[in-house]
């Protein structure tokens, strides 16, 4: 019996489980959607002097409303508009959303430390020669702050995919916005991430986050420009262009009904939790100083945090029109990286060993 | 004069200004987020008193009425028409078409209708929407009072902008 135990607390701990299922993958992830577009509601509402979600559950502060929401999508019906293909109109949100989840399970989320913790048993399987500890993730690639990109740069190809089934005209006219913005924003992350692994001489966000140098400190441009990227690549106002409700009733997701909406809702906002982690990651020390669980504890609640903030720029912005976000995009924060990169490689030669 | 100074808010073009206008925008969202100024009125737990003269929904006083017709005639909406009720005429009014303009009160002659202070009663079908003389003669259900409902009014805050504060009378 208590071999049992023990094996199956060995296998739900096993990072690859772990990660991808329970911690900062699945439930953790679905839970944290549900507060964030609570706290989105909410959060609107305070600026906008009204009460937003209530009557639900009064003493939560209308949080059931969201489960109650939920629950309402999931058994409402999927209408299946005339003239497309049912199997790819419904497979189409759950491939956007399944490619939107895959990068947490790349992402580290802490260290292992060799002993005193509870993932110490996997020391071995997870060890990063860079840093020389156990990196708690679902798969440890040394190069995982580009794989994490590429994955998630795969999104709007799915958006694109998604409207193309639909075919519906906001929907294609949301997926041609998205794929203006996605070449703008995609440059402006690859390259902020760049300068950033030119500062620290890695492709390895473990090593960035375990190097105990903060990288706001260290480049605060690359910061802006990635945060900036973040909001535009996660349809987050002020760059919600690809969605807008008033030109474009939902873009992409336009002709979905259902739990189907309900995934393509999710596409966004789980796109968002992922860039926030790599940017607490890379910018805001990670988990440093902790390691083991309370430092996964500490890495999840600053992206809370981040994701909480780029929500709540629906409060403060209106929403750009597609040619200034490009301009912005082009113009002002392209020249921003170049900066950021220059700022990378002398301040990497200068004071990060 | 002098001494009063107009605030001007400058538009510039200067790149600088691209940052500050960011950075105030959010500065404005944060103080709204931290120190709400919230107006709205949780509606059935609070209701708003309603000023006297308020032209809500019409009740018809039988033993007063001399079937004058004048309200029928008046009525904008053709919502007030005229029924025979054993011999005698009276009006009847749709609240379907009902506009609320008053006119009907304004006219009738010996004051056999008033305007009540009731503004939220709910039908759940356009019949019902009809009143008959019967129908309308009789007072309209006041909102729940076995529900505590806080009587509050509206009064201009030179902070909020708009505050409620609870009624006395």
């Amino acid at each position: 019996m208590m071999n049992l135990l023990f094996d199956l607390r060995y296998y739900v701990l096993y990072p690859s489980f772990f990660n991808s299922v329970i911690y900062p993958g699945l439930i953790f992830t679905a839970i944290l959607l549900l507060t964030t577009i609570w706290f989105e509601r909410k959060a609107a509402a305070r600026v906008q002097m009204r009460v937003g979600p209530y009557y639900a559950s009064k003493r939560l502060g209308g949080f059931m409303q969201l489960i109650a929401d939920a629950v309402k999508f999931v058994f409402s019906e999927v209408i299946i508009p005339e003239g497309v293909n049912p199997t790819l109109f419904a497979l189409a949100p759950v491939l956007a959303v399944a490619m939107s989840f895959i990068p947490l399970s790349i992402i580290p989320v802490s260290v292992i430390p060799p002993s005193g913790s509870v993932f110490s048993i996997y020391f071995r399987d997870f060890y990063d020669p860079n840093i020389g500890m156990g990196v708690l993730t679902g798969l440890f690639v040394q190069y995982n702050m580009l794989l994490i990109l590429a994955i998630e740069s795969m999104y709007p190809v799915f958006v694109i995919f998604v409207a193309w089934v639909t075919n519906n005209r906001f929907a294609i006219v949301g997926a041609v916005r998205e794929s203006y913005l996605s070449v703008s924003y995609d440059v402006l992350l690859i390259m902020a991430t760049l300068s950033m692994s030119l500062e620290y001489h890695t492709l390895d966000l473990a090593k960035i986050a375990q190097s105990g140098i903060p990288g706001i400190l260290a480049n605060p441009v690359a910061a802006i420009v990635f945060f900036i990227a973040m909001l535009m690549g996660s349809a987050r106002f002020p760059f919600e262009i690809a969605e807008a409700e008033t030109e474009l009733v939902l873009g992409a997701y336009t002709e979905y009904s259902g739990f189907l909406f309900v995934l393509t809702m999710a596409g966004s906002y789980v796109g968002n939790l992922v860039y926030a982690l790599v940017f607490t990651d890379m910018f805001l020390w990670g988990w440093y100083p902790l390691s083991g669980f309370p430092g996964a504890l500490l890495t999840g609640l600053k992206a809370s945090i981040v994701v909480f903030f780029s929500v709540f720029l629906r409060a403060v912005y209106g929403r750009y029109r597609i040619d200034q976000a490009l301009r912005g995009g082009w113009k002002y924060l392209l020249p921003l990286t170049f900066v950021s990169l220059f700022i990378g490689l002398v301040v990497g030669y200068i004071w990060i060993p | 004069m002098d001494s009063i100074k107009i605030k001007e808010y400058k538009k510039g073009d200067s790149s600088l200004n691209l940052v500050t206008g960011h950075l105030k925008a959010v500065g404005t969202g944060v103080k709204y987020f931290v120190k709400p100024q919230r107006i709205t009125l949780k509606y059935p737990e609070e209701s708003l008193s309603l000023p006297t003269g308020y032209r809500g929904m019409i009740r018809l006083y039988k033993d007063v009425c001399i079937g004058c017709t004048l309200c029928a005639m008046v009525c904008p909406a053709d919502a007030m028409k005229m029924a025979t009720d054993q011999g005698k005429k009276f009006p009847t009014i749709n609240y379907g078409r009902c506009v609320f303009c008053g006119f009907c009160v304004d006219i009738c002659p010996v004051d056999a209708l008033k305007e009540t202070g009731v503004h939220d009663a709910a039908f759940s079908s356009r019949r019902e929407l009809f009143f008959s003389p019967d129908k309308f003669n009789q007072d309209f259900d006041q909102p729940p009072v076995e529900l505590l409902v806080k009587k509050v009014k509206a009064v201009i805050d030179e902070e909020k902008g708009i505050k409620y504060v609870p009624d006395t009378d």
